[in-house]
């Protein structure tokens, strides 16, 4: 890790509007949402309870950024016969994992959403330079005209997310119609990732200056 | 599980009819109604006539007790002076259960109308208990309280306990009763308000640390010997009873009951009896007489003296009127949000799932999927609301994270069927092997209020964090007989959570104000409720719409 500001303090909504501005977002943080994380973090979690609390976690990080999609305002009739003054999400949307740990967070997705669209991006890094090349990208055909939801969930330095975005900037997506999701990132590579691409709103469950960089391979039971 | 039950014991022979095959454990009741039970003169208000109706498709297995009979509640101070959690009285071929009764509050948190409280007087032995458990059985009444006056003996110092244990103390004398006590949980149980009955303990003469909750009811019956004896306690009585029976008969039953059952000597049982008891019964007993309204000569065989209190008592049941939801509807209108209230926070998310789901065209299966992730929502934020503590990990990349942990362990879900029902897949999901307790509450079409038909919970659920769950509370009043049912098992107001995806303002207002720590958690608030008691603009029918059971559109 090049840059990483030990500084472990308690982020909230005030610090992280400072140093980010609209940019990023944290998941409004909760003694749920905190045990999660502890359980994620700690090394003697088994592979079933930390695939369970991390689904967990995902299922609500995911939540959170659909909150960040653009709504119309609509009015239905209830059962009752009433008026209900709701809102309407737009379709086209699809949600863009980044391979390996970026597919934990496929099924969240579509628990929330049936039947959305999910491309896939590999990016591999440099084990010396921490450089990250795109490999493989694969999306829907229209993906130009869609809201995407690129779901990566442990950032360090942010490298491969930039990576990530400049593929999709060149299939024609615009930043910000981007949304990174994200459960543990560095202050250090959001602030890479925001200085990158300041239009891209992200969403992350927590600010530390450690990334717990086990996920995948714990995920997936690789280590 | 017959041999679980603690039997009613009367000084005569009531209770010997009874078949303990009726007898289910406590935390499997089967509260239901039915045909033949028609026969007994039913109050329209207070007793809706239930037996035309059926819960619909809730499945028969659970409607099938033992032999189909009526079942009721009756809670009861100290009825077989052993235990007191586990009472089911035998009566009549019908079992009447001792624990629960609907919560029927009012805007001030007292009871909707004020119960009927019956006392009864008579001396020792005189089948004071015979007579208030055959004015129960003919009353046809679901729930009522029965309160011992045995209950308010005082503690006795040492001194006193050893003459007690001589035989030498007067337990029949005014001074050994705790009046002010008595007159206090008399008062609250008027007021429909839930009071703490002292245990008393006949071989320490103490009272015990815990204490016996119980709950107004429509109808209160107290007994004891001295029952007329103090002014206060005797203005608070709708009606008055004295049980007079011959004095040979009285001591010939003491001396069964207290040589054959208690285990006394012939001589202790007789020294008491020419000492305190009959003195007792002359000076202070047998004056109280002038005080009743009727008199009941030879006790609980007295059919016609019993179907005259029975009909009386019906009529004015009838004049007060039990009518609950309709008030429920009215009150607290315009009152600010109580602090028990936690709402789920209103992203747009949230407003677009409720958009999904609120919609009367919305297909069943968008409801399904939709309705199943704002429960999802609720109920994670239902858990970030339990106590939490600091507590310290090692992590793989080498240093201590400070995190959180939960101090509860056990936590149990428990639905109030049948909407709660589909709360249910939400909260196994979230946490593992979570024990889930149901109960059965259907609202009773003639009258709209809000009757319990059947409960099975996890038997220590008294050490369980409840997360109760209802799809949508409207006027709260089942909400609140659930409440009132973990109550009773002694689950502490406080650490119930009432988790709901809808709930509207006055049912907020009327839980919150008759259990303030229960907690209240819902993800969204609606205003108001229409006539037939829906949240307004509301979900409609939740379980209906979920389980597909919507009656064709002919309305």
């Amino acid at each position: 890790m090049d840059i990483v500001d030990m500084d472990i303090r308690q982020w909230d909504v005030n610090d992280v509007k400072e140093q980010f501005g609209d940019s990023l977002t944290l998941l409004p943080p909760n003694d749920n949402i905190k045990e999660l994380q502890t359980i994620l973090r700690d090394k003697n979690t088994t592979r079933s309870d930390f695939k369970f609390y991390a689904d967990r976690l995902i299922r609500l990080v995911i939540e959170e950024s659909l909150n960040k999609l653009p709504f119309t305002d609509c009015e239905v009739v209830t059962p009752t016969g009433a008026l209900y003054k709701g809102l309407k999400y737009g379709s086209g949307n699809c949600g863009v994992s980044i391979v390996r740990s970026g597919e934990a967070m496929e099924q969240g997705l579509r628990d929330c959403c049936r039947s959305i669209r999910i491309g896939k991006i590999l990016v591999e890094s440099d084990n010396d330079t921490h450089e990250a090349h795109v490999v493989y990208a694969k999306f829907p055909e229209d993906i130009a005209r869609r809201q995407v939801l690129l779901m990566y969930p442990i950032m360090s330095t942010g490298n491969t997310v930039k990576q990530a975005v400049n593929v999709l900037t060149q299939h024609g997506v615009k930043e910000e119609r981007i949304i990174l999701s994200n459960l543990f990132c560095t202050p250090a590579a959001a602030q890479a990732v925001v200085d990158y691409v300041p239009k891209m709103k992200i969403l992350t469950s927590e600010l530390h200056p450690v990334a717990p960089n086990h996920f995948g391979m714990k995920y997936f039971g690789t280590d | 599980m017959a041999g679980k039950v603690n039997k009613f014991e009367t000084p005569s022979s009531a209770s010997s009819d009874s078949d303990s095959e009726l007898a289910l454990e406590i935390s499997e009741q089967v509260f239901i109604d039915d045909e033949d039970y028609s026969r007994a003169p039913a109050s329209p208000t207070t007793v809706p006539n239930v037996r035309s109706y059926r819960p619909p498709s809730t499945g028969s297995n659970i409607l099938k007790s033992p032999r189909g009979r009526r079942v009721r509640t009756t809670s009861m101070s100290q009825p077989n002076k052993k235990t007191t959690a586990e009472s089911i009285l035998h009566a009549d071929r019908r079992t009447i259960y001792t624990a629960g009764r609907p919560p029927w509050y009012n805007c001030t948190g007292g009871q909707e109308v004020e119960p009927f409280l019956i006392g009864i007087c008579g001396a020792s032995a005189s089948g004071k208990t015979t007579v208030a458990a055959k004015i129960i059985e003919s009353l046809n009444i679901p729930w009522v309280t029965i309160v011992s006056m045995d209950s308010f003996y005082k503690v006795l110092n040492e001194k006193q306990h050893h003459a007690a244990m001589r035989n030498e103390y007067n337990f029949d004398h005014p001074d050994a009763f705790d009046m002010e006590l008595l007159e206090s949980v008399l008062q609250r149980l008027k007021e429909g308000k839930k009071v703490e009955v002292p245990i008393y303990n006949y071989v320490t003469h103490s009272r015990e640390h815990r204490t016996k909750t119980m709950y107004g009811a429509n109808v209160i019956i107290f007994e004891g010997i001295l029952a007329f004896y103090n002014a206060q306690v005797l203005s608070k009585l709708d009606m008055r009873v004295f049980v007079d029976t011959d004095a040979d008969i009285r001591l010939a039953r003491r001396l069964r009951r207290d040589i054959v059952q208690r285990g006394r000597d012939l001589e202790g049982v007789l020294k008491q009896y020419m000492t305190h008891v009959k003195p007792a019964y002359q000076n202070y007993i047998a004056p109280c007489m002038a005080h009743a309204d009727i008199i009941v000569p030879r006790g609980g065989e007295n059919k016609v003296a019993i179907s005259l209190i029975v009909q009386h008592v019906h009529k004015q049941l009838q004049l007060r009127g039990f009518k609950v939801r309709e008030k429920l509807a009215i009150a607290h209108v315009g009152q600010p949000v109580p602090d028990s209230l936690y709402v789920l926070k209103d992203t747009p998310q949230v407003q677009g799932l409720h958009t999904f789901i609120r919609n009367k065209d919305t297909p069943r299966d968008e409801f399904i999927f939709y309705s199943k992730r704002l429960m999802r929502l609720v109920i994670e934020f239902a858990l970030s609301l339990l106590p939490y503590s600091e507590h310290q990990v090692d992590t793989p990349q080498g240093f201590t994270y400070t995190g959180r942990k939960c101090d509860v362990e056990k936590i149990c879900g428990v639905s109030i069927l049948r909407a709660g029902e589909t709360m249910e897949q939400a909260v196994c999901d979230v946490c593992k092997d979570i024990r889930i307790g149901k109960i059965l509450i259907q609202t009773n079409q003639q009258t709209d209020e809000p009757e319990l038909y059947y409960l099975r919970l996890p038997k220590d659920i008294k050490d369980y964090r409840v997360v109760l769950m209802d799809a949508t509370v409207a006027t709260g009043a089942a909400a609140m007989m659930a409440v009132r049912v973990l109550l009773d098992h002694d689950v502490p107001e406080e650490h119930i959570s009432l988790v709901s995806l809808l709930m509207a303002e006055i049912g907020v207002h009327s839980i919150a104000y008759a259990f303030p720590r229960v907690k209240i958690i819902t993800s969204a608030l609606d205003p108001e409720i229409n006539e037939k008691f829906y949240v307004l603009p509301g979900i409609g029918n939740f379980g209906d719409r979920y389980f597909g059971t919507e009656p064709s559109d002919e309305e």
